[in-house]
């Protein structure tokens, strides 16, 4: 691992990302949904998640499948593993970027829709550990296909599962399959959100935690595994 | 250790099929040996397998003396550069940003971009976005960013095609000061001039298999007939062995002043390659 390269990444994202309109306008989606939920005085929980969890699927997840998928398609990301760059010289570099605009946005959407929460510490563990867990996600996304408009089609369904999952909970009782969607990582982090609104337990603050935290070990050992089969053909 | 490159009886199936069937050859140091043959015949594959890109199913496959697979390693991927049809560059990045992110990926001072962009001529060009740029300035800009850190061991696949003959040149020029450096170079193509005024020696390869080995004036002389052709004054062409029993004809003809032109019979190395291929390069 090497700083400098890192961070050579990381500027080169940050140019090519403020360049890509295309791409960069996805941050506006969940900050306009949480101006437009303020504006109709919502405050529930589930409510004032939807933009963050939003803003987890559609800049976190998106963003990251659409960069990495652009330096799939056009061959750059082969032009990186053959530079002295290491893998994780290249993953962390090209996650840096997607990890700060998302911590931005989501912080922004909190704000925005007027969320404040219980207890600042655990639900900022919780929303570190999901923006991880979401990079991962794009990330793999991205190495699972060979162009941009490929990585977007597969990354759709995906956005809309976890974006949505928490709803899936409330049709669980008619529907028992759906009470799978309860362990998503963006309903966990809604039930630890409504804890901490409360007097919660340590197992009300460690269940969805570790929950999201084996996630996002699962979605990055995954990917891992799945760049290192991609540096050969 | 005066291999650069050595390679002994490879083989490479893509689901049991065959794309390289049994290539041995070697390369010193110093040396710019061309792999010469038609599209589909195993050059790319070849160059994949000694950069780690791919992995092999027989044989042995040395870079720098060590396994090719040792090739994943950033510090021996800081010793070669490669330059291939698909190298991509940052369409929205400018010439200079795209190799400055190299510069510091390879641990280069800030000098090394302007050195590598005035050795392929677009120091000029160097604010230009890449998306801006012809084809031709594409493949220059690519070549600076894969010489850039002056490497021992430079992969060239297929550098000139889709060039028009002043790049070309240009490019030329620039590998042969790079050689003169220091650089050994292994660069495919499928164009047999290329191959002549570039390449120490050249191999050719047809259907995964090397036909031929050799530099282009020991290929000429092998596979030549060793024949002269004489054209006299009044036009007439003829076809003559190179040896003792016709010297008394070229005397004649020279002492009553007939001999209009002499040349000896070499063949090309396209002639060369359709002789050990029986099929045509491309
Ligand atoms: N990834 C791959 N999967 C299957 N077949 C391949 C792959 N890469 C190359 N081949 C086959 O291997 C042979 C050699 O290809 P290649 O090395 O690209 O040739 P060249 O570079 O000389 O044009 C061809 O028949 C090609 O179709
Ligand atoms: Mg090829």
């Amino acid at each position: 691992m090497n700083f400098s390269r890192i961070q050579a990444i990381f500027i080169k994202d940050y140019k090519e990302f403020s360049r890509n309109y295309a791409v960069s306008i996805m941050v506006l989606l969940p900050l306009i949904m949480a101006f437009i939920y303020n504006k109709t005085g919502v405050n529930n929980i589930q409510a004032y998640f939807l933009p963050i969890n939003l803003a987890f699927t559609s800049v976190t997840a998106f963003v990251q499948c659409c960069l990495i998928a652009e330096e799939k398609e056009r061959n750059t990301l082969r032009s990186l593993m053959l530079s002295p760059a290491t893998l994780f010289d290249i993953l962390l570099g090209k996650s840096l970027l997607v990890f700060s605009i998302s911590a931005v946005t989501v912080l922004l959407s909190i704000f925005l829709v007027g969320y404040n929460p219980g207890n600042w510490l655990i639900l900022g563990i919780a929303l570190f550990l999901s923006i991880v867990f979401y990079t991962g996600l794009g990330t793999l996304g991205a190495l699972f296909t060979k162009t941009i408009l490929e990585a977007s089609v597969v990354i759709l369904p995906i956005i809309l599962l976890f974006s949505f999952g928490p709803f899936l909970t409330v049709l669980a009782e008619n529907i028992p399959v759906l009470k799978v969607a309860e362990w998503l990582p963006s309903t966990q982090i809604i039930l630890l959100a409504e804890s901490l609104e409360v007097s919660y337990t340590l197992s009300d603050v460690l269940i969805p935690i570790m929950t999201i935290l084996i996630w996002t070990i699962i979605i990055w050992l995954s990917t891992i595994f799945l760049y290192k089969k991609r540096m050969v053909d | 250790m005066t291999h650069v490159i050595d390679v002994q009886h490879l083989q490479k199936l893509f689901h049991q099929e065959v794309a390289l069937r049994d290539v041995s050859f070697s390369i010193k140091k110093g040396e710019i040996f061309g792999f010469l043959g038609p599209s589909g015949s195993g050059k790319t594959t070849t160059i994949k397998i000694l950069t780690a890109q791919l992995t092999k199913n027989k044989g042995q496959a040395y870079v720098f003396g060590k396994d090719a697979k040792e090739m994943s390693k950033s510090s021996n991927r800081a010793r070669f550069g490669i330059l291939t049809d698909n190298s991509g560059l940052y369409l929205r990045l400018s010439v200079e940003e795209n190799l400055s992110l190299y510069s510091k990926l390879y641990n280069l001072p800030n000098s090394s971009v302007k050195e590598a962009l005035e050795f392929v001529n677009l120091y000029d060009v160097r604010k230009k976005k890449v998306s801006q740029l012809s084809k031709g300035m594409i493949q220059r800009v690519t070549l600076a960013r894969s010489i850039m850190h002056k490497p021992e061991l430079l992969f060239l696949d297929e550098p000139t095609s889709a060039l028009d003959p002043v790049n070309t040149q240009h490019i030329y020029n620039g590998l042969r000061k790079l050689n003169e450096m220091g650089t050994t170079i292994f660069l495919t193509t499928h164009d047999m001039s290329e191959a002549e005024t570039l390449c120490d020696r050249i191999a050719f390869l047809h259907k995964g298999k090397i036909r031929a080995i050799g530099s282009p004036q020991q290929l000429k002389k092998q596979f030549g007939d060793d024949t002269i052709t004489v054209e006299l004054i009044d036009g007439s062409e003829h076809c003559i062995e190179n040896c003792k029993d016709e010297a008394k004809k070229v005397y004649d003809w020279m002492r009553s002043g007939l001999i209009s032109r002499i040349y000896t019979n070499e063949p090309t190395l396209g002639d060369i390659f359709l002789q050990v291929t029986g099929s045509d390069l491309i």
